[in-house]
């Protein structure tokens, strides 16, 4: 089960298979347009208050939209979408909170791995990836390994620590 | 299904027998020495210390 709720960027975010609803309290006037308009989606006495079940993908939009304040936010789930949106969506997250444009999802199901050098150090790689070594073949789920680049690990491939004593620069 | 997508493996980390880890898929490399950041697909990153042109493999490995 994916989930629709949780906690992101100073707030929640919610989702449907359209779109996503981000919701900063701290930015809400109660200027109270959005259970006035849709309570059947925003009902501050419900938890979670946010039901993106509730009502249609353009009814929603039709409604955050109403939010005087960058407190609800929207965006389409396809990226691409999001590109051509025009200003009269006027709560659409490029509009309203342009830091979330080009922000990592955490749930993104396409997330690249990361692999970084350390300075002197080892090749660390988190995320999601097939690990292939003396024969075996490991799915790591976002996870993190470690890998030796001074070749004086006692556990090769897997950095042991040893590239300090050993003075290894690069 | 919807967990086995979010778990998808986006890159192969092959450890090749005696030589460099290759990578290759979908991954940013982060040189946190030389401060450069790039999305090269496939890689060849030494792990022998023996390369002349670090991170990468030059093959020194087989000197």
């Amino acid at each position: 089960m994916e989930r629709n709720d949780n906690q992101f960027s100073g707030g929640r975010r919610y989702k449907n298979d359209d779109i996503t609803v981000y919701w900063k309290p701290s930015a809400c006037v109660h200027a109270s347009y959005c259970y006035r308009e849709l309570l059947e989606v925003f009902d501050p006495s419900r938890r979670p208050w946010v039901d993106m079940n509730g009502s249609t993908t353009e009814k929603i939009i039709e409604v955050v939209n109403l939010c005087p304040t960058e407190a609800l936010a929207w965006k389409w789930n396809d990226e691409e979408k999001n590109e051509s949106v025009g200003s009269d969506q006027l709560n659409h997250i490029k509009f309203r909170r342009p830091e979330l444009m080009n922000s990592i999802d955490p749930d993104s199901k396409e997330q690249p791995v990361s692999v970084k050098i350390m300075a002197d150090g080892p090749i660390v790689i988190k995320g999601n990836f097939t690990l292939l070594y003396n024969g075996t073949k490991k799915e790591v789920h976002d996870s993190m390994i470690s890998i030796c680049r001074c070749g004086v690990s006692d556990h090769m491939p897997f950095c042991d620590g040893q590239h300090r004593k050993a003075g290894f620069i690069g | 299904m919807e967990e086995n997508k979010e778990n998808k493996s986006q890159a192969i980390i092959e450890v090749l027998d005696f030589g460099p880890l290759k990578i290759t898929g979908n991954f940013l490399l982060k040189d946190l020495k030389r401060n450069k950041e790039d999305s090269p697909g496939e890689i060849k990153l030494c792990i022998c210390g023996k390369s002349g042109n670090k991170p990468y493999c030059d093959e020194s490995h087989k000197k």
